[in-house]
Order: C-alpha cells, then sequence, then structure tokens
C-alpha cells in the first residue's frame, strides 16, 4: 500500500514501512504497564506530511509535536480542511509521513498495528460478519481462543449496549449503533492507544449527544488513552482532557487548551461556553487569515 | 365479485406475478401457433405437435440411436458442469490476482481484451476438432463462462471498500489475512454475479457446441439429428426441453445469488 491518494502521491524521506512491521497483539496496553498514569505515553516528533502531485508540492501536515500522556482523551480540532484526519492517519502508520517520528513508551511505531486502535468516521465494519464477530476480527487476528474471544467480545458488547443485537448483521444497525460496534471493536483489543477519526461525524446531532455521553460513561470505567479528531468544539470540550487546536494548512499546533473539569460535564456551564467561545474564536481567526 | 386487489398483501403479490407469467406464456403459445399456420411449413410445427414430440421423447427416447431423454440432459449437464467448474477453478484465482497487483492487470488486460469479445461459440469448431470430441465441448463452455467471471472478480477486487483494509490493518491483520479475511469475502458478491452471467452464457455455449460433437450425444445433437433428418416437432421439443433447463439454470444462480448477497451484507 503507498500513500497515494487523491491530493497526489505522498513524499517519503526514510524506508518504506514494512507490513511485516505490523503489531498484531492482542492487549498492547500491557506492554506499557510500568508507565504511570499522567506520564508520556505517545510521543510524536515534528511530523510532516508533504504530497507531491505533477507540478506542485502541498505540504498538508508541519511540525507537528505532541506528548500524549497515559490515560488522558485528546482532542484534535482545526479549521476545516487543515490536516487532522492526515496526522490521525499517520499515527496510526495507514499513511507514512514523509518525516518525523512516533514512538509510544520506547517503541516507535511505524506500520499500522494492533498497538493503535482506530475508530472510523464511516465506521468501517465489516458487512458479512455480525456484531459479535465484528468485535471479535482483531482477537482473531491476534489468534485469541474462540471461547475467551467470545466472552469478552459479550462484555464490550454489552458495556456499549447492544447486548440484544449481538447476532445482527450490521445493515440492520443504525448509525450510532454501528459506531459503538466500531468502539467495541477497538477497545475490546486492549491497545496502547486509541485512535478516533470525527467517530460521530456521520451521526445526527442527537444521536451524537447521546454518543458523547456514552462515551464518557464508559471511559469512566476504563483508563484508556485517546486521540480524538473532531470538527466539533462543542464535542472537544464535552469530552477532552486536552484540546489541540490547529492552525489552516499545513497544519501545526496553535495552542493546547487543559479542560481539567471533571466529566461528565455540563454544557452550560459558563466555564464551559466560555471555553467554547475561545476556541471557535480562534478557529475563526485561522480561517480568516485563510481569506 | 367483491375483490380487490391488494398491493400491500404479500399472497395478492404472488397470485398476481404468477397470473401475469401464466398469461404471457399462453399469448406466446397463440403467437406461435398463428405463426407456424402462416408459415405453412413442416419446419415450423405447432405447439400441439411439438407438446406430441416432446411427450413421445420423454416417454420413449430416441428411436434412432434408443437413448433416454435422461440419457441426452444428463450428458449435457455434465459438460456443462465440468466446464463449469474449470471455469470457477480458474478464473477466481486468477481474478483475485490481477485485481490485487495492478501492474500484472495492466498487462494482462490487453491480452484479454483480444480474447473476450470473440463469442465463445467461435471456439467451438477449433476446440472440437483439434482437441477432441469430449473435450472440446466442455472447454467451449468454459471459454463462455472464464471471461464474464473474470472480469467480475477483478471489478469486485477493485470495489474492495479502502476503510475496511484499513480497519483490518489497525487490528493488525497482515497482508496474507486481509487477503483471506477481507478481501476474499468482499469480492463473493461479484463472483456471484459473474457466476450469475456466465450461467447463462454457459448454457447457450453447451448446446452450439454439441452440434459439433455428436459422441457427446447431449441434447444438443438430438436437436441436430432431428433437424437433419426432417422431423422438425423433434427439434422443437428439443429445444423446448433446453429452454426448461436453462430457465431452471438461472433460477437457481439467481436464488444462490440472492441468498449470497444477503448473507454478505454487499449488493452489487
Amino acid at each position: 500500500m503507498t500513500g497515494d491518494n487523491e491530493q497526489g502521491e505522498m513524499i517519503r524521506e526514510g524506508p518504506a514501512y514494512r507490513s511485516k512491521d505490523r503489531v498484531r497483539a492482542d492487549r498492547t496496553d500491557e506492554l506499557y504497564k510500568d508507565i504511570p498514569e499522567g506520564d508520556v505515553l505517545m510521543s510524536i516528533k515534528d511530523l510532516r506530511v508533504v504530497y507531491q502531485t505533477d507540478d506542485t508540492k502541498t505540504v498538508a501536515v508541519d511540525d507537528f509535536t505532541l506528548d500524549v500522556k497515559k490515560g488522558e482523551l485528546i482532542s484534535i480540532v482545526g479549521p476545516s480542511g487543515c490536516g487532522k484526519t492526515t496526522i490521525l492517519r499517520a499515527i496510526a502508520g495507514l499513511l507514512q509521513p514523509t518525516s518525523g517520528k512516533i514512538t509510544i513508551g520506547d517503541k516507535e511505531c511505524t506500520a499500522p498495528g494492533s498497538d493503535r486502535g482506530m475508530v472510523f468516521q464511516d465506521f468501517a465494519l465489516f458487512p458479512w460478519r455480525s456484531v459479535r464477530k465484528n468485535v471479535e476480527f482483531g482477537m482473531e487476528i491476534a489468534g485469541v481462543p474462540k471461547e475467551e474471544r467470545e466472552q469478552r467480545a459479550d462484555r464490550y458488547i454489552k458495556a456499549v449496549g447492544l447486548e440484544r443485537f449481538a447476532d445482527s448483521r450490521v445493515h440492520e444497525l443504525s448509525g450510532g449503533m454501528k459506531q459503538r460496534v466500531g468502539i467495541a471493536r477497538a477497545l475490546v483489543m486492549h491497545p496502547a492507544v486509541i485512535l478516533m477519526d470525527e467517530p460521530f461525524g456521520a451521526l445526527d446531532a442527537q444521536t451524537r449527544n447521546i454518543m458523547q455521553e456514552e462515551l464518557v460513561r464508559i471511559l469512566a470505567k476504563t483508563e484508556r488513552t485517546i486521540l480524538f479528531v473532531t470538527h466539533s468544539v462543542d464535542e472537544a470540550v464535552y469530552i477532552s482532557d486536552r484540546i489541540v487546536i490547529l492552525t489552516k494548512r499545513p497544519a501545526t499546533i496553535l495552542e493546547v487548551v487543559d479542560v481539567p473539569w471533571p466529566r461528565p460535564r455540563d454544557r452550560a456551564s459558563p466555564d464551559f461556553v466560555q471555553l467554547r467561545k475561545h476556541i471557535l474564536e480562534e478557529l475563526e481567526k485561522e480561517n480568516v487569515m485563510d481569506n | 365479485m367483491d375483490f380487490k386487489y391488494d398491493k400491500h398483501n404479500k399472497y395478492h403479490r404472488a397470485v398476481r406475478s404468477l397470473l401475469i407469467i401464466a398469461i404471457s406464456m399462453v399469448l406466446f403459445v397463440e403467437i406461435w401457433w398463428v405463426l407456424s399456420i402462416l408459415a405453412n411449413t413442416p419446419a415450423v410445427p405447432s405447439p400441439l405437435e411439438t407438446w406430441n414430440a416432446l411427450i413421445d421423447l420423454i416417454n420413449n427416447g430416441d428411436s434412432i440411436t434408443q437413448k433416454s431423454l435422461g440419457q441426452y440432459v444428463g450428458s449435457s449437464m455434465a459438460t456443462f458442469l465440468k466446464g463449469f467448474l474449470l471455469a470457477l477453478v480458474v478464473a477466481i484465482p486468477i481474478g483475485l490476482i490481477l485485481g490485487t497487483f495492478k501492474t500484472l492487470n495492466a498487462f494482462a488486460n490487453p491480452i484479454i481484451e483480444v480474447l473476450r469479445p470473440i463469442a465463445p461459440i467461435a471456439w467451438a469448431p477449433i476446440l472440437i476438432l483439434a482437441i477432441n470430441y469430449s473435450t472440446g465441448p466442455m472447454l467451449v463452455v468454459f471459454v463462455g463462462i472464464f471471461f464474464p467471471l473474470l472480469t467480475n472478480v477483478v471489478f469486485g477486487v477493485s470495489k474492495i471498500d479502502g476503510s475496511l483494509v484499513d480497519a483490518a490493518k489497525t487490528l493488525g491483520a497482515s497482508n496474507s489475512q486481509i487477503f483471506m479475511k477481507v478481501l476474499m469475502p468482499s469480492t463473493v458478491p461479484y463472483i456471484m454475479n459473474g457466476v450469475k452471467i456466465g450461467l447463462g452464457i454457459g448454457w447457450m455455449c453447451i448446446v452450439a457446441a454439441e452440434l459439433y460433437a455428436p459422441t457427446l450425444a447431449g441434447i444438443g445433437f438430438y436437436l441436430s439429428e432431428q433437424a437433419t433428418l426432417g422431423y422438425w416437432p423433434g427439434a422443437f421439443a428439443a429445444i423446448v426441453v433446453i429452454a426448461v433447463l436453462g430457465l431452471l439454470t438461472t433460477g437457481v444462480a439467481e436464488y444462490i445469488h440472492k441468498i449470497i448477497t444477503k448473507r454478505m451484507g454487499i449488493d452489487v
């Protein structure tokens, strides 16, 4: 798989990712259990992504450096089309950045693997598999025995509230239910880091709010390290520990905002409204500069 | 009579479509009958004559070769199945490989495009005379099914949802696991589509090929034997048998296609 996409061909400087480097182990979070909560788990250094079309070079992401602490949820927000998803895909290993280094603990991340679980905007569920079989996919790959696989899948299906639909086909589910499957499929593998690419972007406003509450509820029970890309500032303020605001293209970090309040949060509280307004203004400035 | 058609009632709908089919078949026979009278030649027998010949064929078989209808049909079916299975075994792996490796496909595509438009029947005299009477017709069926199947499989691989492959990768799947657990299942509906089209073409090929291959003694041979002897109702009876078997084949293919598409959750 090359890094080609509609924007042109990716330029890369280092040697190409090798598919044999793909991590396929179950419970990769165990590998980093010695890192205490709140210490740096994943670090992204000088990430740079350049696309080449026939006659032009486009810098999509430039100089993106971020330390992700264990157990925190970081949201990445930015002007539309700024390259949020590109950053996330680069971290996932689905596209190889032009330069830069991504490490989890001491281990450098290259090819995609089960240590960086991902939840997709378009759900990306396997339509020929039932809900349970979708959730089991990663464990199948990792060689988890059938019995344990089924038990764990059932536990997570229950956690996302789909126990009545465990044997349903994906096409029988609503959008919100589909994304619950997507989340369960990622969580059940216990990846070191979970990447969420606008997971609620395809849902209607009401379902979206419910899903945000659900996510907060699920996370309250299990400590996870999550990188969450969204274009909704409201969503970011509602769920995140920290919010990374990106500039317009090429995407680089404009500001990192701490959101120290406990969850669940009140969207109508003055602090909430104030922070939301601040971020929106920052983004607005970026968009104006664009014009 | 106080009867009202309710289009939301499943049974009403079923009865309605059966009635339409029945009326259409009656119309067909009527037109045939009129045409046979107008043509006024023994080469176009009436439906009744054909029916009698068909009953005779079913009951007494072929009076010349002493073969029964079952033997003729069985022989055709066997040839057909052999060609079909060979096409499956050859076209699906080649299609998966060509679909996966773009450069290889670029090399193969010109060759395929040169061969594909040739009517399978055109191969019949060559394959049958150059190879032999028993494998030739099977190969004609193979050619007929091979190309639609191949192009559908290649197309199916190209239509694979990239985000499913991405999802598999982030769940740790190796390339061979992606091939087995993502690529293969998502291509199945396209394979079935190719099979459906291929079965129709293959069935046309078998009869045509048998016209050249008397030793196989399929239903196509019976057709040509009867026509050569000028026993037209017999020839028409053979055509009816071929039509019914063709309907059955496509019916079975449609049914399997429907089940599999539903099972795979992908509609193509």
